[in-house]
């Protein structure tokens, strides 16, 4: 156990440590982003400024449908006002599919009022409101082709990868359909993500993921056009068909396989260590000496 | 939340890593003697054969798992692109993680029950028990309710943990994970830190010395004589084993 650090190394320790944490948050200190870049970079997916609804509301002129602050902390964490009972931020969570908005953690107090600048400046032309343009539900349904359904099911589950060597789907999300096998439960289930969001809403989402988890997996690694439509046809017909379909979960399957292979693991060890179980390494040794004394 | 996450995932995990060199260093340097898991497996091969074999076997296989998705991530999205080999990787980690899980209560058993043992323990021994324990418990508990790790583990973690190791650390991602996996992988700093603390500071000596060590000389003290006299010869052979 230590007892004490020798004088002469505490200084240097100090320092190497303060060094150490301090060198750490350099990537929050973000070189300064102008409101539009933010709002292309983390906003496009989901939102438009006058461009009509995605995946989240219009954002024209939502400052006269907001405050400023309510905006601010809105955007900072839109899950803790739902969460804290605010009306507006529940009744806006609940509007749009109660998708929740990720938490701009990586964004600064400035960055935030940057991108609020902007739309409040690309908003103040054709200003409507949430319900005025076409929503994505109302988009005409396009019948998918049948091979970009098949290089979707390819590409979700892996058997076909993204040309960018991004992660497969099944990393983290389930779609019921019976082509592919059990996918991950980190995030979402997408069997019925067509209905929700619709194409548009899905393929903003593919193109630029603006939840924190699924933009890091992605970075550096974009999808392709024609990866990204193949994935929308996909999960439409995963949707339409996921009646006829048999949901996978292979929770209790990997459960009972970890105890089965765990007991082919036991019956391992005992095998490979037969002589440490019969005899332990210094037996001789042990007999001989009781037979000296 | 943010400064709770920074804190963690930022600020902590460098401080562990400070603390385990500099710690397990000064540890070494004033009593490197004490570098030691102070094992009594000598004494009873047999008696404890169950509890540290599938515990040492697990966690190893698991700690190299665990580092090769990091060292190797796209190797690893590569080798998971194809479903059936995914569900065999996850189904073989999950497999070590429950003989660890088993191999790790039969010791805890153990510690708590035998009286022997029970006077030699000492409080950061517990500690540390109690540290793995939950640390197995949320890896498998990860490995089935968030499913599939090894996937995100290398398109998530993977690039936090170099974010890290490049001073320049990123925890957007990490900052939205369920908590069980943030307590995951703050439970693996915490051990890191732990290191120099307890008696898990012998696992450096594998690395440092003892894969490439030549064999250790037991020496008994016997009569010769009498062992070798003409009366009582070897029984069955020549034992070679001092």
């Amino acid at each position: 156990m230590i007892t004490g650090f020798p004088k002469k190394w505490r200084v240097p320790a100090l320092g190497v440590l303060t060094v150490v944490i301090w060198l750490g948050p350099t990537r929050h200190v973000m070189a300064a982003e102008t409101g539009q870049q933010i709002f292309q970079g983390s906003c496009v997916a989901c939102h438009t400024i006058g461009g009509g609804r995605l995946v989240g509301p219009d954002l024209a002129g939502v400052h006269d449908r907001r405050t400023q602050a309510w905006l601010e902390k809105f955007v900072k964490s839109s899950q803790s006002m739902v969460k804290s009972g605010d009306p507006d931020a529940i009744a806006v969570f609940e509007k749009f599919s109660k998708i929740v908005m990720p938490d701009s953690s990586a964004l600064s107090d400035a960055q935030i009022k940057a991108v609020l600048g902007h739309i409040k400046g690309a908003g103040t032309v054709g200003a409507s409101s949430e319900s005025e343009k076409p929503s994505v539900s109302e988009e005409p349904v396009v019948a998918a082709s049948k091979e970009d359904i098949l290089l979707g099911q390819l590409l979700f589950q892996g058997k076909t990868r993204f040309e960018n060597a991004g992660p497969t789907c099944i990393s983290c999300h389930n779609v019921t359909n019976d082509a592919v096998i059990g996918g991950g439960v980190l995030a979402k289930e997408l069997t019925t993500v067509f209905s929700k969001m619709g194409g548009t809403g899905v393929r903003a989402i593919l193109g630029a993921a603006p939840f924190p988890v699924m933009e890091t997996a992605y970075k550096g690694k974009p999808l392709t056009e024609k990866e990204i439509i193949a994935l929308v046809a996909f999960l439409q017909d995963a949707d339409e068909q996921h009646a006829y379909h048999q949901p996978r979960d292979y929770g209790m399957g990997l459960l009972i396989s970890g105890f089965i292979g765990a007991g082919i693991l036991f019956a391992f060890y005992s095998v490979l260590w037969l002589r440490r179980r019969k005899d332990s390494v210094n037996q001789k040794i042990y007999d001989r000496q009781v037979k000296s004394t | 939340m943010t400064s709770l996450n920074s804190f963690l995932f930022i600020a902590f995990p460098y401080i562990a890593f400070s603390v385990l060199v500099i710690g397990a260093t000064y540890r070494y340097k004033s009593s490197g003697y004490k570098v030691s898991s102070l094992s009594s497996q000598f004494l009873e091969g047999k008696k404890v054969f169950w509890g540290i074999v599938p515990f040492h076997f697990g966690i190893i296989l698991l700690f190299i798992g665990h580092l090769v998705v990091f060292l190797f991530p796209e190797a690893v999205l590569r080798w998971n692109s194809d479903p059936v080999r995914l569900v065999l990787h996850e189904g073989i980690g999950f497999t070590f993680g429950i003989s660890v899980l088993l191999g790790l209560t039969i010791l805890i058993v153990r510690r708590w029950f035998n009286p022997r043992l029970k006077m030699v323990t000492n409080r950061m021994d517990v500690v540390i028990e109690v540290v793995l324990l939950s640390q197995i418990i949320l890896g498998c508990w990860i490995a089935l309710g968030y499913r599939w790790g090894s996937s995100w583990f290398a398109s998530d973690l993977s690039p936090y943990l170099w974010s890290l190791v490049k001073l320049s650390p990123n925890i957007e991602a990490v900052s939205a994970l369920p908590d069980v996996i943030k307590l995951h992988i703050v439970g693996a700093f915490l051990i890191l830190f732990l290191i120099p603390f307890t008696r898990l500071v012998h696992f450096l000596v594998a690395p440092f010395h003892y894969i490439f060590r030549p064999y250790q000389v037991v020496m008994w003290y016997w009569d010769k004589k009498q062992i070798r006299e003409p009366s009582t010869p070897w029984q069955i052979t020549r034992p070679r084993n001092n």
